[in-house]
């Protein structure tokens, strides 16, 4: 036999738990917006029947329910979802920040058009040949000297410009490292929370959820495995746990590196040191330190030596891709054999050897001709048509030695090409001989100077022409900008196509919180309507039994 | 699947911005004219359209090389149609005078009109052209005649006898410094001709010919013209241009092959053989063969002159041409075709109105608006 009042008790605990699910269905609803937030579901479950089997169990039959409550409160998603959207997010992440590196180069390089060194190399050869043709004419040698300086500018102009935005990388470098620092702190911080709640056996689902989201954001920036650690205690199977993170190669292997410890609730930070001693040069270490000795020291260089922190002394063993790996490749890096490599350092090279070479192929040229000013003089003194700006502190350029760092930026003219005078168009050597004397009306030289354009030249391992040399850079580059392109929109369809799959499971529908709501109400009203069935029994019960022949 | 609102927003949101980005892409051709506006749209056009602009660069300015020697050319040939048409008047009164018949004062006034044809060439010689002296070689800054250091009387010789020539009959004759002692005796080059003088200015002054074969004559003082080396510049460079890549045109004529040394001198022969009443017909009838030679040292090099005028013409042909070519490959390789274009630009704006339409409609009713 029954309680009496049972009918009421289990129409309570369906109020209540229909209550719950309204809750949660409001909750739904308030962050049906919120970022990273996922759908929330009651896990509806019927109490325990009575009789529960047992040796004095009441003679009765069956076994009769004693309705429902609210078991979990749990989020709805997918697991495989996450790591699928976290791997794409790192391939985006990575393609993007180098596209919009390469992008930028683009802009500066300005090819093709008008205003590209190309186009002021076709000017310059331009003038040149008018300098042939008039040769003793002043007009025509100051055009070649100004053209000469738009020339030498237009090399100073596009190597600072790519120095800018080197610079600038190097912040970004700064900004995304504290960035990725402060996430890691971030997670290790839920993790401690999540330890604190799960192990009395409830679900902190909105710190999971917040704790995914930065996971999410951190996937963008390393390439990391997320490993779910259980809190034990009285934790809930259902529990996601503490996360710890490990950092993955380019491969997608383990580097064995763990920058948020799940278990000891630990977390570290990177941190990159630079080849200059002033922080300029290209990045060449790593640091992987324990977050809480960060606070203890000034500089990221008193770590050297420090056992609690793990230095990579090549950035080739922290080859993780990611938004902070383009960052780092755009601004330059030193591989493990100490050669500066990246996108900026890489086109500034190409850009200083062109310069170089040009220049002293030109001047080689320049100076066995004969300006008007040794023509008069009947001696020839070899006049020089560019030079390299001397800078304090730093070594001379010398194209022969090979040290030619900076070529493009300290191009300029040589002094001697203040008097319009000695550029020297005429007497061009012949085969090789330079002459003994020379006419003003000889363009031969200024006609040799003009061929420089077309004379076949060593740049590196590559000789060719200073144009098709140059067209191969900027088609070079071209291919990779178009690349990082293509591959930017593919891992977006990529992962906007896993993240729609991720929406699909754990987005909010308002239409189907609305149905819900409506379910919800109508169990609610037919419970309450239930206990009005049950009060109007026991009414008759209590007020309207044993009253015969009152 | 299972779709919510957010989804929707979202991948409206994500078409609408690509077909704005096509919408862009297609607007900026539009307005720009071009292909593409960056390297990386199409590596492959911007690389052409990097060698392809500086070939064009290049043919226009062998274009504009062409007009300066159009320039050289032109004027040259002038300059040698009125050379040539002097000297016959030249050699015609040459021809006249070699008649007898004519008195001495009618020869004097022949001289007097030779006198002034020399003058005429003379300036003919030094013309100017764009502020440079077109006739000295690759030496345009300085006249290439001297006309006062020509014809200097034989007096000279005895002070610097090596500074100075001596021309006779369509030669020239320079101090051989081999036969010293034996008076001043000069040489026409790469050749044993000779021309002694022994006692300069003295009483015995002659002037003996040798043919180089030992056959020898006097010659009279008049029949030389002494005039100092450097009175004709020797200046024979070619001034070249380039008129295609690795083409280098020479442009002026070899100047010591039409105004030389001798080229004056053979007039002054004529005119201080005409001022002199005893020189014979013969004489002078020997001095028209040296103007037949100059007329055909001047024929031959304008003949030249026209035949590389004709290579310069063919060749600006060409360039022509090839300027054409080369406009049309880069406009070939990097200009849209309009109407391509603005129907693609048509149909992307079909499509846009489509999803901003299907946008309005998906966005706007929830399940709230139909519950009361």
């Amino acid at each position: 036999m029954t309680s009496t009042f049972h009918g009421l008790e289990t129409a309570r605990r369906a109020l209540a738990t229909q209550q719950a699910a309204l809750h949660t269905t409001g909750h739904n609803i308030a962050n049906a917006n919120t970022p990273g937030y996922t759908r929330q579901r009651v896990n509806f479950t019927q109490t325990e029947a009575f009789p529960s089997p047992s040796f004095n169990k009441p003679g009765i039959p069956g076994q009769i329910g004693t309705g429902v409550k609210a078991g979990e409160i749990q989020r709805v998603r997918e697991a495989f979802l996450d790591t699928q959207l976290r791997t794409e997010s790192n391939k985006h992440g990575y393609w993007e920040g180098r596209h919009t590196a390469l992008h930028k180069m683009e802009d500066i390089m300005n090819e093709p058009t008008e205003n590209g060194l190309a186009n002021t190399m076709d000017r310059f050869w331009q003038s040149l040949q008018d300098l042939a043709v008039h040769p003793e004419d002043s007009g025509a040698r100051s055009v070649v000297r100004e053209r000469g300086i738009a020339l030498a500018e237009t090399f100073n102009h596009t190597y600072e410009s790519l120095e800018a935005i080197q610079r600038d990388y190097q912040n970004q470098i700064g900004v995304q490292t504290n960035k990725v620092n402060s996430l890691l702190t971030q997670i290790n911080n839920i993790n401690k929370q999540i330890a604190g709640v799960e192990p009395h056996g409830y679900l902190a689902n909105d710190l999971y959820d917040q704790r995914d989201l930065l996971v999410d954001e951190l996937s963008q920036y390393i390439n990391i495995k997320v490993e779910q650690v259980g809190s034990g205690g009285l934790s809930k199977e259902v529990a996601d746990g503490r996360y710890t993170i490990k950092l993955l190669n380019d491969e997608g292997k383990e580097t064995g590196f763990t920058l948020v410890d799940g278990r000891s609730l630990e977390s570290n930070e990177i941190h990159f040191t630079y080849a200059g001693e002033d922080g300029s040069g290209p990045v060449n270490g790593i640091f992987i330190a324990p977050a809480k000795i960060m606070d203890d020291i000034d500089h990221v260089n008193e770590l050297h030596g420090d056992s609690r922190a793990i230095f990579l002394e090549s950035m080739e063993d922290f080859n993780s891709p990611g938004k902070l790996w383009a960052t780092i490749e755009a601004y330059g890096y030193n591989d493990k054999s100490g050669n500066e490599k990246g996108l900026y350092p890489d086109m500034m090279k190409e850009l200083d050897l062109m310069a170089a070479t040009f220049a002293a192929e030109f001047n080689a040229v320049h100076s066995t001709g004969w300006s008007m000013s040794e023509i008069e003089e009947g001696t020839k003194s070899g006049y020089n048509f560019f030079a390299f700006a001397e800078v304090t502190g730093q070594p001379s350029i010398n194209p022969d030695t090979g040290n030619i760092a900076g070529a493009a930026k300290r191009l300029m003219l040589h002094s001697d090409m203040e008097d319009l005078n000695n550029i020297a168009a005429s007497g061009a050597a012949r085969n090789g001989v330079e002459r003994e004397e020379a006419f003003s009306g000889d363009g031969s030289n200024a006609l040799a100077l003009a061929g420089v354009k077309d004379a076949t030249l060593n740049f590196g391992s590559t000789r060719t022409n200073i144009q098709t040399y140059y067209q191969g850079v900027i088609g070079e580059m071209a291919v990779k900008t178009n690349e990082a392109e293509r591959m930017t929109k593919n891992t977006a369809v990529l992962k906007d196509s896993v993240e729609e799959r991720r929406q699909s499971v754990s987005g909010v529908s308002l239409d189907e919180e609305m149905s819900n709501l409506i379910q919800f109400q109508h169990a609610y009203n037919a419970a309450a309507r239930n206990i009005t069935t049950v009060d109007e029994m026991l009414d008759r019960i209590i007020n309207g039994m044993g009253v015969v022949g009152r | 699947m299972r779709v919510t609102q957010s989804m929707l927003t979202h991948s409206s949101l994500r078409h609408l911005s690509q077909s704005y980005q096509n919408l862009h892409t297609l607007q900026n051709q539009l307005s720009t004219g071009k292909k593409i506006s960056r390297a990386s749209q199409d590596p492959v056009v911007a690389m052409n359209g990097m060698r392809y602009r500086t070939q064009a660069t290049e043919v226009s300015q062998f274009k504009r090389n062409l007009s300066e020697v159009y320039n050289w050319m032109d004027n040259a040939d002038a300059v040698m149609d009125k050379t040539g048409s002097t000297l016959h008047r030249v050699r015609e009164l040459a021809v006249q005078a070699s008649n007898d018949t004519y008195e001495e004062t009618q020869r004097k006034n022949m001289a007097q009109e030779i006198r002034q044809l020399r003058e005429h060439l003379e300036s003919l010689a030094n013309t100017k052209v764009n502020n440079k002296f077109i006739f000295n070689g690759t030496n345009t800054k300085d006249a290439p005649l001297s006309a006062d250091k020509i014809n200097m009387g034989i007096e000279v010789l005895a002070e610097d006898p090596a500074s100075h020539v001596i021309t006779y009959n369509s030669e020239v004759y320079e101090l051989d410094a081999e036969h010293e002692g034996e008076g001043l005796v000069f040489r026409k080059a790469d050749s044993n001709e000779t021309i002694t003088i022994t006692d300069l200015g003295g009483e015995n002054q002659e002037l003996i010919f040798n043919n180089g074969s030992g056959q020898t004559n006097e010659l009279l003082e008049r029949q030389i013209v002494v005039s100092e080396k450097g009175a004709v510049s020797t200046n024979n460079e070619k001034v070249e241009i380039e008129l295609m890549k690795g083409v280098n045109v020479p442009v002026n004529v070899n100047p010591g092959k039409v105004f030389s040394a001798d080229f004056f001198g053979d007039i002054i022969q004529l005119e201080k053989a005409l001022e002199d009443p005893a020189t014979t017909s013969e004489e002078l009838i020997g001095l028209i063969a040296s103007f037949d030679r100059q007329i055909e040292k001047v024929v031959n090099e304008r003949a030249e002159l026209g035949a590389r005028y004709n290579r310069v013409e063919m060749i600006d042909d060409r360039i022509q041409e090839q300027e054409v070519i080369a406009k049309r490959i880069l406009s070939e390789n990097e200009d849209v075709d309009i109407e391509k274009v603005i129907t693609e630009l048509l149909a992307a704006e079909n499509v846009h109105r489509a999803a901003l339409a299907s946008t309005s409609r998906i966005m706007q009713p929830t399940l709230m608006d139909f519950l009361r």
